[in-house]
């Protein structure tokens, strides 16, 4: 498998993107953006799982297997996860990933991890932006 | 109950519909084959639209239901209400938040109604996934142990015994009252510490409902097996050589008593008999013998004076020996105080070894009438002193010591100022501070009595290591950035608190948390400060953070309020299904589980060889689940392959 950089000469790749949310903070950060009712990229699907403890690395494999361009995992912060330390098994996860994703020629920027509290609306949608803007200039995720 | 997979679609008034065509979903799903039965309502979480639900589900024989509403924040609790209402199972049930993450963030509606298309079908597949889950339930004991019998201790047991059960106070000294009922005033408005305790641990000891309280004094709690409603403790209680039922409180034990040691109760001020009470007043009214001073138990030899002396018969017993008991308790409070921050880490402050330093707890007891000087401020030569100096913030703001700010400790110095003015009227007094911490309604009133007085001098120093305690032609004197030296009497430091002594030892048995700065860690330090991040154990007092009597009472109150809201008689406890399972057949013993539970709700058992998981501790968080690596454990309601569905509706 390898990640060709084969972007759209139209310009007009629209990448597709999972992301993993905690309930408690980040996937409550993403519902305070959606109260404050200010537009956002929709490329973004979600998925809610309890913890981001949870997010076994076999899901962001199935997410790029199933035609994903992108996934991003948001935790709670440091110090705040409400399960204490499901966000740092996320993180420790997250760079292992990142190794196994390389040696199947994925682009790190593909598969990004950060941290949003339950109160910070904007920088989810800052977050999220960021990240289909990066892997919209990568162009679609091609498996070999 | 049918077969049928719903799918309600909520306008949530036009919130929804704004941005997004249910119509178009409706054809969407009816094109890609999907056979559902599909339902509209203008706004489902409202009375008229819950009795909808619960009508359709049950009329049109739904099993399975996608709900397409708000966020799953909001009203998932409310939908699986209807769903159990109309007799299918709770958990056969998934929300897709089209409001809060769709209609309102995406500006085109086509696209709008294409996202809320993806995610639809994502719901679909994984509620066909879903099993049906029943909440458990079971019986609880709703006693409780409180270990630590001081101000926060005693409230908690008190109030948990005045609802009925029973409360075991486990105390490690021979007496009740903490701290605070070896100091004889309490800021902010002098009033006696053992005035205030006295007629509470007197309420303890004989009151109504004493008979629901055990006490056990000169105890520690050795281990803890079990969670949540099912606790067993075990406790192993020194002997106390006098016994409890005859010992009538008379002291007459104690003058005759040959053997002495400086006294623990007066921070080593004074001295003690090896056969006496802690201090005068201390509840129980019992003496006590500390054998390590005891000629009979120290050295060996046959003195039995106190037993001579003793009135009753059989109520000094040498033949006393500890105890090892189990009790059985729903919740645990931990109430066991803080301590003082040692001065001898600050060694240019003189403390230990010049004569004239004070710690604010020695210093407490010796403006107690029970202390070593029955109140009278005298130094150690006893001669009434012309000047005083306290230090504040000793060991406090300081990231070479503690960084915090004790936030009691100004309000100790300032109660001193104003007991000095009134004692030795003619004494100057100079404080030395790098804060003044004062806040409540009624704590400044002694600041500013301070501040006014003529014969003190506040002095504000930047570092501690910029004040130095010496002595100078055998006289006692504090320097202020090298300075000259200013004579002294007495200097008073008035230290950090600090985490409990035996934090680690607490945390290690029952697998609670110690914070950044030494304190017993709470849930939450806003929203949950008496409840540590264990089920059923709960946090009173200093233990939890430094603070003063009103807030260990407060917390002492707010613990056992847990204790008995959690757990009420002839009620059970009900346990969310959605938690871990181990598969025992697959599991390998690998034990990588039970080391990443954030709970320690992962046991493992050495005969089978596997890990198993306690329903009660598990908090559903599937991080074991995640971290498996035989894929032998099975998130209820988060599976892998119900998330596996989940992603590939989103991407189809």
């Amino acid at each position: 498998m390898s990640d060709t950089n084969s972007k759209p000469a139209n310009g007009t790749f629209e990448p597709k993107i999972i992301g993993f949310l905690c309930n408690w903070c980040s996937y409550a950060g993403a519902d305070k953006a959606g109260s404050q009712q200010t537009p956002q990229p929709p490329n973004v699907n979600v998925v809610r799982v309890m913890c981001s403890g949870r997010i076994d690395p076999q899901f962001v494999l199935k997410a790029f297997r199933e035609g994903a361009d992108g996934v991003i995992i948001l935790a709670c912060h440091p110090r705040d996860c409400h399960y204490k330390e499901g966000n740092y098994r996320a993180a420790s996860r997250h760079r292992m990933l990142l190794q196994m994703l390389k040696q199947f020629g994925i682009d790190e920027a593909r598969c990004r991890f950060d941290y949003v509290s339950a109160g910070e609306g904007e920088r989810y949608i800052q977050l999220i932006s960021e990240t289909v803007e990066s892997v919209r200039s990568l162009g679609p995720l091609q498996l070999a | 109950m049918g077969n049928k997979l719903g799918v309600y679609f909520c306008d949530c008034g036009t919130a929804i519909t704004d941005k997004i065509d249910s119509a178009k979903i409706e054809a969407g799903l009816a094109a890609a084959g999907e056979s559902v039965h599909f339902r509209r309502h203008e706004l489902l979480c409202s009375e008229e639209g819950k009795q909808f639900l619960e009508n359709d589900l049950r009329e049109n024989g739904v099993e399975r239901a996608v709900i397409c509403a708000c966020s799953p924040r909001d009203h998932e609790q409310t939908f699986m209400r209807c769903m159990g209402k109309a007799g299918c199972n709770p958990y056969l049930m998934q929300m897709v938040n089209v409001r809060e993450q769709i209609a309102w963030v995406c500006e085109d509606r086509d696209q709008a109604t294409a996202k809320a298309m993806r995610a639809v079908k994502a719901a679909i597949g994984r509620v066909k996934l879903h099993q049906p889950l029943e909440k458990k339930e079971i019986d609880i004991c709703v006693d409780a142990l409180i270990i630590g019998g001081g101000p926060a201790g005693m409230r908690a047991a008190l109030t948990i015994a005045e609802s009925g059960r029973k409360a075991i106070l486990v105390e490690k000294e021979p007496v009740l009252g903490g701290m605070p009922v070896r100091y004889e005033d309490t800021f902010p408005r002098m009033e006696c510490a053992p005035c205030m305790l006295e007629p509470m641990m007197a309420e303890i000891l004989h009151g109504e409902h004493a008979e629901h309280i055990e006490i056990l004094t000169m105890a520690e709690v050795v281990e803890t097996v079990g969670s949540y409603g099912n606790f067993t403790v075990t406790i192993h209680q020194r002997p106390r050589y006098v016994d409890a039922q005859k010992c009538i409180g008379c002291g007459e034990c104690t003058a005759p008593c040959p053997a002495e040691s400086p006294n623990p109760f007066n921070f080593g001020m004074g001295s003690k008999k090896a056969m006496s009470f802690p201090f005068a007043g201390a509840l129980p009214n019992l003496t006590f013998l500390d054998e390590s001073v005891c000629l009979r138990f120290a050295k060996n030899e046959p003195c039995k004076i106190c037993q001579e002396a003793c009135p009753v018969e059989g109520a000094v017993n040498f033949k006393d020996a500890p105890r090892t008991m189990q009790r059985t308790v729903g919740a645990i409070i931990l109430a066991v105080g803080a301590q003082l921050y040692d001065c001898s880490n600050l060694p240019q402050l003189g403390f230990g070894k010049l004569p004239e330093v004070y710690t604010s707890a020695q210093f407490e007891r010796l403006i107690s009438s029970t202390g070593p000087t029955s109140g009278e401020i005298k130094t150690q030569a006893g001669e009434v002193p012309r000047s005083i100096a306290i230090v504040h913030c000793v060991g406090s703001l300081d990231s070479e010591h503690k960084s915090y700010c004790s936030g009691v400790c100004c309000q100790v110095a300032f109660k001193f100022n104003h007991l000095i003015g009134k004692r030795v009227p003619e004494a100057k007094i100079v404080h030395y501070f790098k804060e003044l911490v004062t806040p409540g309604k009624e704590e400044f009133e002694l600041r500013r009595e301070a501040e006014h007085s003529a014969n003190t001098t506040m002095i504000r120093y930047q570092q501690i290591r910029d004040l130095e305690v010496v002595s100078e032609q055998g006289r006692t004197a504090i320097r202020h950035k090298g300075g000259i030296a200013r004579p002294v009497d007495m200097v008073v430091l008035c230290p950090a608190l600090i985490g409990p002594e035996d934090a680690a030892k607490l945390c290690t048995m029952l697998e609670t948390n110690v914070d950044g700065a030494g304190f017993l860690e709470e849930l939450h330090g806003r929203m949950n400060s008496a409840q540590s991040k264990i089920k059923g154990i709960y946090l009173a007092g200093t233990c939890q953070a430094p603070g003063d009597i009103q807030k260990a009472m407060n917390q002492g109150m707010a613990a056992a309020g847990y204790v008995l809201s959690g757990l009420v008689p002839g009620r059970k406890l009900e346990i969310s299904p959605v938690r871990a399972i181990v598969d025992e057949e697959r599991c390998s013993g690998c034990r990588v589980c039970g080391s990443i539970c954030p709970y320690k709700a992962i046991n493992f058992d050495t005969e089978k060889k596997v890990s198993r998981v306690n329903e009660v501790l598990c908090q559903g968080c599937g991080t074991c689940v995640a971290a498996c690596p035989a894929g032998s454990i099975w998130g209820n309601h988060f599976t892998n392959d119900e998330i596996f569905a989940e992603i590939e509706g989103m991407l189809k």
